[in-house]
């Protein structure tokens, strides 16, 4: 996984990878950040519930409705005030809000 | 233009809403029931509450570090991405550049949320919004 190319979306502040538990394994931040590996950890962490929990939700919402498209999950995404999470499998990138391109991001994601 | 109406008139958008905090009181537009639109906005409703609670333990330990008050969240599907800004969430098709143009205009739309989530979002129903949370 090569965190390197993904600091090179719109507006990376981080990218990491991290274990199915949510443990941080490799980060790498972008130099006069805000962000530190502790608050990237508890991101892993809290990424992996949110996965978790938008699959659960896609695979009620097929069974419920009868509508697909919502499975397999390719991701999720927080927005904070000034930037924004967005992961998949175990890989995120941590994007500023006023330069992201959400579109080019879920896909960066998807190809890892 | 009402935001509801506004994402609605773009190509590819299937259904946008508002909800109320409770997340049993809604409106939408688009290709949804009303049951179905119901279920959508409980379970935005409780997304974000949860969302916000993780930014909240964030803070603590690493206060202002830009991530609270949360803004929204984005489910991206294998072909359609729900996205919740503030109260409102809209079920798009996953075509290019779609997602990035419904965000814009959402967070354009719905302008920044504020630092307490339950009352800004009882506040936009409008009434006493001290006497329905308190």
């Amino acid at each position: 996984m090569d965190l390197e190319k993904m600091m090179e979306l719109p507006g990376a502040l981080a990218a990491f990878t991290y274990s199915d538990k949510g443990d941080l394994q490799s980060h790498v931040l972008r130099e006069g950040t805000e962000l530190t590996p502790l608050v990237l950890d508890l991101l892993a962490r809290s990424c992996v519930a949110n996965l978790a929990i938008a699959s659960m939700e896609g695979h009620g919402w097929e069974a419920l409705t009868g509508q697909s498209g919502f499975q397999p999950l390719k991701g999720f995404s927080v927005v904070g005030l000034e930037w924004s999470v967005v992961v998949n499998g175990n890989c995120g990138v941590v994007v500023k809000n006023r330069d992201a391109d959400y579109e080019a991001t879920f896909n960066a994601v998807q190809a890892t | 233009m009402h935001i509801v109406k506004q994402l609605m008139a773009i190509p590819g958008v299937i259904a946008a809403g508002e909800y109320a905090y409770r997340g049993d009181r809604f409106s939408y537009e688009g290709a949804l029931t009303e049951e179905f639109a119901r279920m959508a906005s409980i379970v935005c409703r409780a997304n974000t509450l949860s969302v916000n609670m993780q930014a909240e333990i964030f803070d603590s330990f690493a206060e202002n570090c830009g991530y609270r008050p949360i803004q929204g969240w984005i489910a991206r599907g294998s072909q359609i991405t729900v996205c919740a800004v503030g109260n409102y969430f809209s079920f798009i098709e996953n075509r290019d550049e779609l997602l990035n143009d419904v965000m814009t205009i959402m967070r354009a739309k719905v302008g920044d949320v504020q630092d307490d989530l339950l009352v800004n979002l009882y506040a936009r129903l409008g009434g006493d919004t001290k006497e329905a949370l308190y």
